[in-house]
């Protein structure tokens, strides 16, 4: 169960379709951890679909519609497309349809993979794994980072995100957090912007993953 | 079998077209759904500000995917109204940005971390339909503005701001308080 869940406006701009692809993977991800906010997604296409009955048509060309029915094949009647499988898994290369690069080493602890996502043009997307304890060197944003916890958890001054919840920061969101013990936490993150490491450890790393 | 409805409105009469187009490939049903949607979804397109003769052509390959996809529309799942609406605006990003995204709020996958909901448990999206219309009822004039062009028409902030003469950070606030208000009277929703 969740219990960090995206900015509203995250989730409308999401079902709006105006969210970038890098951000749009994050929350696709949370959506299948996250019943409550499916349901507001669902939600907000109603508010589309009621938008859409209500607006002023606007007529098509005289014999659009026979030249669509023309168009029409028939249909074998395929079953439902059939459900995916778990979303991630440790042992995959990829997520929701996206490839994985491989894992690389940052800094003691952590690693870094990065996810491709070709229009992600303002936004890089990677996925983070830390080890238990570890302290993440203090950071802040010039940009938005839009995080979605898959494994383990991490706490940091917003409180603790466990898997399936998701931190939605804002740029003047300062950062600096710490791995549960315990167990690896493995983060999904899209950023805009820059990051900026306050400590000499963040420094080091930064030229490294060309944060 | 569901017959055709002339001139259908309600969101049942709607669900049984898009139904007897997936069960029976029943284009009558498939002209009816065209005449009701494809010109609201070339309004929603040109809202959007997609030339008139392209919007012309993504309505037709809206109804076209609406006749190719009938068989997965659940109506325990989705209005017919919604439904079609997600249709159109998967195709308003592929055009726009030529990319994947769409597939993205297409996606069915399996919950990894949550039961799933018992069936008693599931409000039917007949139900969901008039919260929302409730909720929106609740909005003001204000907030509905900015919901409609920035939510429904996805126009960029500082377009709205220009458009409605309003400063960019009003625009902003006000789209945040609306769909937090949205969250506050459907957030229950599941």
């Amino acid at each position: 169960m969740s219990r960090h869940h995206p900015k509203d406006t995250t989730l409308a701009d999401f079902a709006a379709g105006t969210l970038d692809e890098g951000r749009s993977l994050v929350i696709a991800t949370h959506l299948a951890l996250c019943g409550q906010c499916r349901g507001f997604v669902a939600a907000l296409e109603d508010v589309g679909g009621a938008m859409l009955e209500q607006i002023a048509p606007v007529a098509l060309s005289d014999g659009a519609s026979a030249r669509v029915l023309d168009r029409l094949a028939p249909r074998s009647l395929a079953p439902k497309a059939p459900t995916a499988p778990k979303i991630w898994a440790a042992d995959r290369d990829e997520l929701l349809g996206y490839r994985l690069g491989p894992w690389r080493w940052v800094s003691p602890g952590l690693h870094y993979r990065a996810v491709d996502v070709p229009a992600a043009k303002d936004s890089r997307v990677f996925m983070l794994k830390a080890a238990p304890g570890l302290k993440l060197p203090s950071h802040l944003h010039t940009g938005t980072e839009l995080t979605c916890v898959l494994a383990g958890a991490f706490i940091h001054e917003g409180g603790r995100y466990g898997a399936g919840d998701c931190d939605d920061a804002d740029h003047d969101d300062a950062h600096s957090p710490v791995i549960d013990a315990g167990e690896e936490c493995v983060c999904l993150v899209a950023m805009q912007g820059q990051i900026k490491f306050t400590s000499i450890l963040g420094r080091m790393i930064q030229p490294f993953i060309r944060l | 079998m569901p017959t055709v409805v002339k001139g259908a409105k309600s969101s049942a009469d709607l669900a049984a077209l898009i139904e007897a187009v997936a069960a029976d490939q029943d284009r009558a049903a498939f002209a009816a759904l065209f005449d009701y949607f494809a010109p609201r979804i070339k309004g929603f397109l040109i809202r959007g500000n997609t030339p008139p003769a392209a919007a012309e052509e993504l309505a037709q390959e809206a109804m076209l995917t609406v006749w190719r996809k009938a068989a997965q529309f659940d109506r325990n799942r989705a209005g017919a109204s919604a439904w079609i609406f997600t249709i159109a605006r998967n195709l308003r990003i592929d055009v726009a940005r030529r990319d994947q995204r769409a597939r993205l709020l297409d996606l069915e996958v399996e919950d990894d971390l949550e039961q799933p909901a018992p069936p008693d448990a599931l409000l039917l999206a007949v139900e969901r339909e008039s919260r929302v219309q409730a909720a929106l009822q609740a909005l003001s004039d204000d907030q509905m503005r900015v919901v409609r062009l920035s939510f429904f028409e996805g126009k960029p902030h500082a377009d709205i701001a220009n458009e409605l003469e309003l400063p960019l950070g009003t625009v902003k606030s006000r789209i945040r308080l609306a769909m937090n208000r949205m969250r506050e009277l459907l957030g229950d929703l599941t």
